[in-house]
């Protein structure tokens, strides 16, 4: 069981990490260019950080094995985020 | 543990009226004086509420970028608000003795040392100097005369709003020796995440500091972070203390060891 | 899935913690908000005042402080399991996985204060100040924190099991607060 656990540790951690620095080189694939408004990187970028996010709350903090109650309310507590930041990004695309 | 009690249960009190019940309590409750403290405490908040909010009308805070002749004409319009609403704030002010009696007492109810209950209190009797008092003598200054040169009210508006807004300092202390005595308790007064609770009360204390320096935006004293995001906090946190002090009151056995549930 | 091997569900730490870090994870949603409201009032303005920010150094942070806490994490299965010199020895990778976030964070705000982008430069200058320097304040918080956990760890009369474990929720909590917070300030565009 330790080693099962420690293995997903592993796993887990790695695969964040690759996830950041892929998301850091997609931000500056743009060179200097990097400077326009980019929704479709934006995007995704705030939805890969909430995914990050939920991958260390279950992996990390061990919301995977807590009571559903706990799960409900951190995933409740990420749509919640989701919908704040994206929604604002989104109108405040469509209004200007 | 409970001897108090037991001296006075020979005596009937269910059957009687609201007055009854409220006579048996003056006579008879050992926890009389924290029940009168807590009461206290619910009239003092509802009154600075009603006082603040709606009789002077200082909070919501107004706009720091404000001009001169809108400053004047902003104590124009709540002219008797001001001096009528603050009137009665100084008149009560002293309640808040109780309020920081209750909080300083839960403290001394815990495992710690009372020197956390001494330092809060003194902390706290101090912090509602710049805390309050001197922004009410600042505005009801500036109402007093309205016809005061324009540039002295507008000094009185700034000198108010900063020490209302911008002193939070004292609170984050009072807040943060209030969680480590709730931390540290092994008596149980109050749940730990009462403790944590003070610390993010602490942390949004902090999240004042930029109102000193901008004057328009999210940061200024009306701002939605450095205002209205630390009012919620505030409300839920004040709410929250006043329940558990209630339920400490409750429970209380007057021993040294854990409190009962 | 369902084996003799997996764990009954349980809270791992002090509830009490969780009520925090959910508090806490909600005020941060607020802040958020508001960051995000202002940057779509002055997108190009904000855009502008982020190419001043090093991207490279965003991505060297986080992953700073995820291995922190996959570190802190194997603490507490070392922990859970008796292996108590094990679980030691990754709370004081995690601490000094921290010293190097912190001093990363100072060097960073010297680079840039010197370079002229400043709390009062503009919008969004004031809200990366703001939201890293909030954010600076839990990482010291969470040094107090570490100093409980290693304590726990230190003596067999202690050890606690959950108090690590409480201790490693806030620590997990500065490291998910900071993947928002990079994400927001350093690659959305």
């Amino acid at each position: 069981m330790s080693a099962g656990s420690d293995k997903r540790l592993l796993v887990a951690w790695l695969a964040l990490s690759a996830i950041t620095i892929a998301s850091g080189a997609l931000a500056s694939l743009g060179g200097r260019d990097a400077l326009r408004p980019n929704a479709a990187l934006t995007f995704g970028v705030i939805a890969i950080a909430l995914v990050k996010v939920r991958v260390i709350l279950r992996e990390f903090m061990e919301v995977r094995h807590a009571p559903a109650l706990l799960c409900r309310l951190t995933d409740g507590w990420l749509l919640f985020t989701a919908v704040s930041l994206l929604g604002t990004y989104v109108a405040g695309i469509a209004t200007s | 543990m409970s001897a108090s009690a037991t001296r006075t249960a020979p005596l009937p009190e269910a059957s009687r009226s609201w007055l009854g019940r409220v006579a048996w309590h003056w006579r008879y409750d050992p926890k009389l004086e924290l029940w009168i403290g807590w009461w206290a405490m619910i009239v003092f908040y509802q009154l600075y509420g009603l006082l603040f909010f709606l009789v002077t009308r200082i909070q919501p805070p107004p706009d720091p970028s404000f001009d001169v002749p809108r400053i004047v004409q902003w104590f124009g319009d709540r002219h008797h608000g001001l001096l009528i609403g603050f009137g009665i704030v100084f008149l009560i002010t002293g309640m808040l003795g109780a309020v920081n009696a209750l909080l300083a007492y839960s403290m001394r109810r815990m495992s710690v040392s009372p020197a956390f209950a001494y330092s809060y209190l003194l902390i706290y009797s101090l912090s509602a100097v710049p805390g309050m008092l001197l922004t009410c003598i600042a505005l009801v200054v500036g109402a007093m005369r309205p016809d005061r040169d324009p540039r002295l009210i507008s000094w009185l508006y700034d000198f108010a709003f900063m020490a209302f807004d911008g002193t939070m300092g004292v609170f984050l202390i009072g807040s943060l020796v209030w969680m480590a005595a709730i931390l540290l308790d092994r008596n149980r007064v109050f749940p730990k995440w009462f403790g944590y609770l003070n610390l993010c009360n602490a942390l949004t204390e902090v999240v004042v500091a930029p109102a000193w320096i901008f004057k328009r935006g999210v940061f200024a004293w009306d701002g939605a972070i450095t205002w209205w995001i630390d009012m919620v906090v505030f409300v839920i946190y004040t709410g929250v203390f006043i329940t558990l002090i209630r339920k400490m009151i409750v429970r209380e056995d007057f021993g040294t060891g854990p409190l009962p549930e | 899935m369902k084996n003799l091997a997996t764990p009954a569900s349980f809270v791992p730490g002090q509830p009490d913690m969780w009520a925090f870090v959910l508090f806490e994870a909600m005020l941060f949603t607020g802040y958020f908000s508001v960051y995000m409201v202002c940057r779509m009032q002055s997108p190009e303005l904000y855009l502008r005042s982020q190419a001043q920010l090093d991207l490279r150094v965003g991505v060297f942070n986080t992953l700073v402080l995820l291995f922190s806490s996959w570190s802190i994490a194997r603490c507490v299965q070392a922990a859970r399991e008796g292996r108590h010199p094990a679980a030691l020895r990754g709370a004081f990778l995690t601490s000094f996985l921290g010293l190097v976030f912190l001093a990363s964070k100072v060097l960073e705000w010297s680079r840039e204060i010197r370079k002229g982008f400043q709390f009062t430069t503009d919008g969004f200058s004031s809200f990366y100040y703001f939201l890293t320097g909030i954010h600076f304040l839990h990482l010291l918080i969470g040094f107090v924190v570490l100093g409980v956990v290693v304590y726990q760890l230190w003596s067999p009369a202690r050890r606690s099991q959950e108090l690590v474990e409480t201790g490693a929720t806030y620590w997990h909590t500065v490291d998910f607060l900071w993947v928002m917070i990079f994400s927001l300030l350093y690659v959305m565009r």
